[in-house]
């Protein structure tokens, strides 16, 4: 036929849909606009913890959809049904494992991230909403850890429920009925655990998705805000865009953090304890490690007794939280740069040497238990 | 004022050509070039700075036309289009085309009356649809928070087990839960027992004997004050934890809970750690035979008063 395009100008298959694709939702120019934002000062290594926490996301929801098809969230066959998948489906207990280190790499590349920002001054104005926004993103994430780790129905999942509830219940008027609502009842059992597996795998999934888009919209509004260093005519001199470099930084990070994850979980795979029940037997009850500094102030004599219980348990943890929520509306200064800002730093520095501190005694007072 | 598309181009000396397009700068979100069509003869970018006086259809330079002519050709591969690229605020600073970019109002939108009314009517029909919700949805989630307390004697064991005065001894036992839908089951729990010297007893009984009543006030047992048998509940009252009975360095044998390093006597008093009240006693009855027989309950932890909750 006379309309039979020449060598030089055949399109291939791929062409065609592509093009048929862009005519409809102009896909190309959406395209462009994704990868062309512009990373005033350039593309750093500093900057590729957003994209890695969204890629340890998608991880956990496809591991956990896949768990799921084994897994049954019942009182009595949830601990069953996790040993099936450990010892008797192929890969089970990689993917399972996979599942679990996953979480924990997901705590801590959220601790970089905000500390990344928080280091930069990246949460001042106009970024604010991000910030906050990005609290509401760390929430879900310890909510994530709290609610998955019940599931597996050991002794280990138990007891961290068991004391992670009690915890809630010392709430001022609403604690007791927080924690029976998230019990379903006095004491952890059945209902607890239909609850928070539909929290771990409904309900914080669908609230992480919708806070992480808007992260994401408010991100592009106010665009990266570089670094804290530098004029804004050299920023724009080293000025990039998010592809080819930034994509090329965060990805190898991906594989970095897919890596560590992977091979934690081949050599480092779930065992579980023995089946959920209130009695501890030898178990030495303990929440999982990033918990562990809470655990672990939690046992100062300052927090002890009724009142001290509410201070170390609630009243500390919230006046840590509202810092954090108030911190872009009371730091207005516009310096960015961290060693210009003492405070910040100080502040920085005291808060994760005692969370370091409180996680590493958690850990030395282990041998001294036995 | 921005120099507009399609505007025409006059040097000092004649007309050059029009305004094709125009280069913003992503830092000052300024225009910072206009690109000139050579009428025919390529494009050259000249600098804002070049520019003498703006009109709404005219762009006047303050260079010749041979001067204008002498800059490099364009080179469109060096740019991106507005739309093409995310530089945050950009596209509100832009007012480059000749007059506004307009949509028609279509025939039924035109001279709508009560704009406010059709909007705030929408909220109130939502709230029509949500408020009826919330109260069922409420107390269907709620519906199996509080169960009624169960008070019967179950067997633990013989006090046989029992080899020392001031000893804490664990028992375990079974209890059979029926909760929901589910199947009938047993769960694993523990009570500690104490045969207690007189001096421990008094201690804990200060010369009272321990009544038991349940939440209408009614009496359900009594633990006599010269009975030596104690039953502390297995659950700290600090946060829930399962506490066992340990040699401390200082303070010899004592109960301990792992957790948060609460410490106890024999009498269940608070020795050292967070723990706020002395671990839970339970009613507890000694057969002749030497069968312990308990009330399994359980109570808040983490408060100096005591609430049962099972």
């Amino acid at each position: 036929m006379s309309e039979t395009p020449s060598a030089g100008t055949q399109i291939s298959v791929a062409e065609r849909v592509i093009t048929f694709v862009d005519e409809r939702v102009g896909l190309k120019q959406l395209t462009a606009k994704m990868l062309n934002e512009s990373v005033p000062g350039g593309s750093r290594w500093a900057y590729v913890f957003g994209s890695i926490l969204l890629f340890i996301f998608i991880m956990q929801a496809v591991t956990g959809v896949l768990l799921m098809f084994y897994y049954v969230p019942t009182a009595d066959h949830a601990y069953a049904s996790t040993q099936y998948i450990i010892h008797d489906i192929d890969y089970g207990w990689f993917l399972l494992s996979y599942h679990f280190w996953g979480s924990s790499a997901m705590v801590l590349c959220v601790f970089a991230h905000m500390s990344q920002v928080f280091l930069w001054g990246a949460y001042k104005k106009p970024r604010e909403l991000i910030w906050l926004v990005g609290l509401g993103l760390f929430g879900l994430v310890m909510l994530f850890g709290f609610t998955g780790y019940l599931l597996p129905w050991d002794q280990r999942a138990f007891w961290a429920t068991t004391v992670g509830v009690e915890i809630m219940d010392k709430v001022p008027l609403i604690g007791d009925f927080m924690a029976r609502f998230l019990k379903g009842g006095p004491t952890p059992g059945q209902m607890t655990l239909s609850r928070f597996f539909v929290i771990h795998v409904m309900v914080l999934p669908a609230a992480l998705i919708g806070l992480a888009g808007l992260h994401l919209f408010l991100f592009r509004c106010a665009g990266p805000a570089g670094p804290f260093r530098g004029t804004a005519m050299e920023l724009k001199a080293k000025t990039d865009y998010f592809f080819p470099r930034q994509i090329w930084k965060d990805i190898v990070g991906m594989a970095v953090v897919f890596a560590c994850i992977s091979g934690l979980a081949f050599w480092e795979p779930v065992v579980l304890l023995d089946e959920a029940t209130p009695d501890p037997g030898d178990y030495h009850p303990e929440p999982e490690w990033y918990f562990l500094f809470i655990f672990q102030h939690l046992r100062l004599r300052m927090f002890s007794g009724e009142f001290g219980q509410i201070l170390g348990s609630i009243v500390f943890p919230g006046l840590l939280g509202l810092v954090l929520v108030f911190l872009p509306f009371f730091d207005r200064s516009p310096e960015r740069n961290i060693f210009k800002r003492p405070i910040a730093l100080i502040g920085w520095v005291v808060l994760t040497a005692s969370i370091l501190l409180f996680t590493v005694s958690a850990i030395i007072n282990r041998e001294f238990l036995d | 004022m921005q120099p507009k598309l399609k505007s025409k181009v006059r040097c000092t000396d004649r007309e050059i050509g029009e305004v094709t397009r125009v280069i913003m700068d992503p830092l000052s979100q300024e225009v910072s070039h206009v690109v000139v069509s050579m009428n025919g003869s390529g494009e050259r970018q000249v600098l804002m700075g070049a520019v003498h006086t703006i009109t709404d259809d005219l762009v006047q330079l303050r260079s010749s036309s041979a001067e204008v002519t002498a800059l490099p050709p364009f080179k469109r591969e060096d740019y991106v289009t507005l739309h093409e690229v995310e530089i945050p605020g950009l596209e509100r600073h832009v007012h480059v085309e000749s007059g506004e970019v307009l949509v028609p109002l279509p025939e039924l939108e035109r001279n709508v009356k009560r704009r406010t009314f059709f909007a705030n009517l929408t909220y109130v029909t939502g709230l029509f649809i949500g408020l009826p919700l919330v109260y069922p949805v409420l107390k269907f989630l709620m519906n199996p928070m509080y169960a009624s307390l169960d008070n019967r004697w179950l067997m633990v064991g013989n006090v046989a087990k029992v080899k020392a005065e001031d000893v804490g001894t664990q028992f375990q036992y079974k209890r059979r839960v029926k909760e929901a839908y589910m199947p009938e089951s047993e769960i694993e729990k523990n009570v500690w027992v104490v045969k207690a010297t007189p001096a421990v007893l008094e201690r804990v009984y200060q010369g009272k004997d321990l009544e038991f009543r349940d939440a209408a006030g009614k009496s359900i047992w009594t633990n006599k004050k010269d009975i030596p048998y104690l039953a502390f509940s297995g659950k700290c009252p600090h946060l829930g934890c399962g506490f066992k009975w340990r040699n401390h360095k200082v303070l010899g044998p004592v109960f301990l809970c792992p957790c948060h390093l609460s410490i106890y006597d024999a009498s269940g008093k608070v020795l050292d750690g967070p723990a706020p009240r002395p671990l839970d006693m339970m009613p507890i009855q000694v057969s002749a035979s030497g069968e312990v027989h308990i009330i399994d309950m359980e109570f808040k932890a983490g408060t100096k008063s005591q609430t049962r909750i099972v």
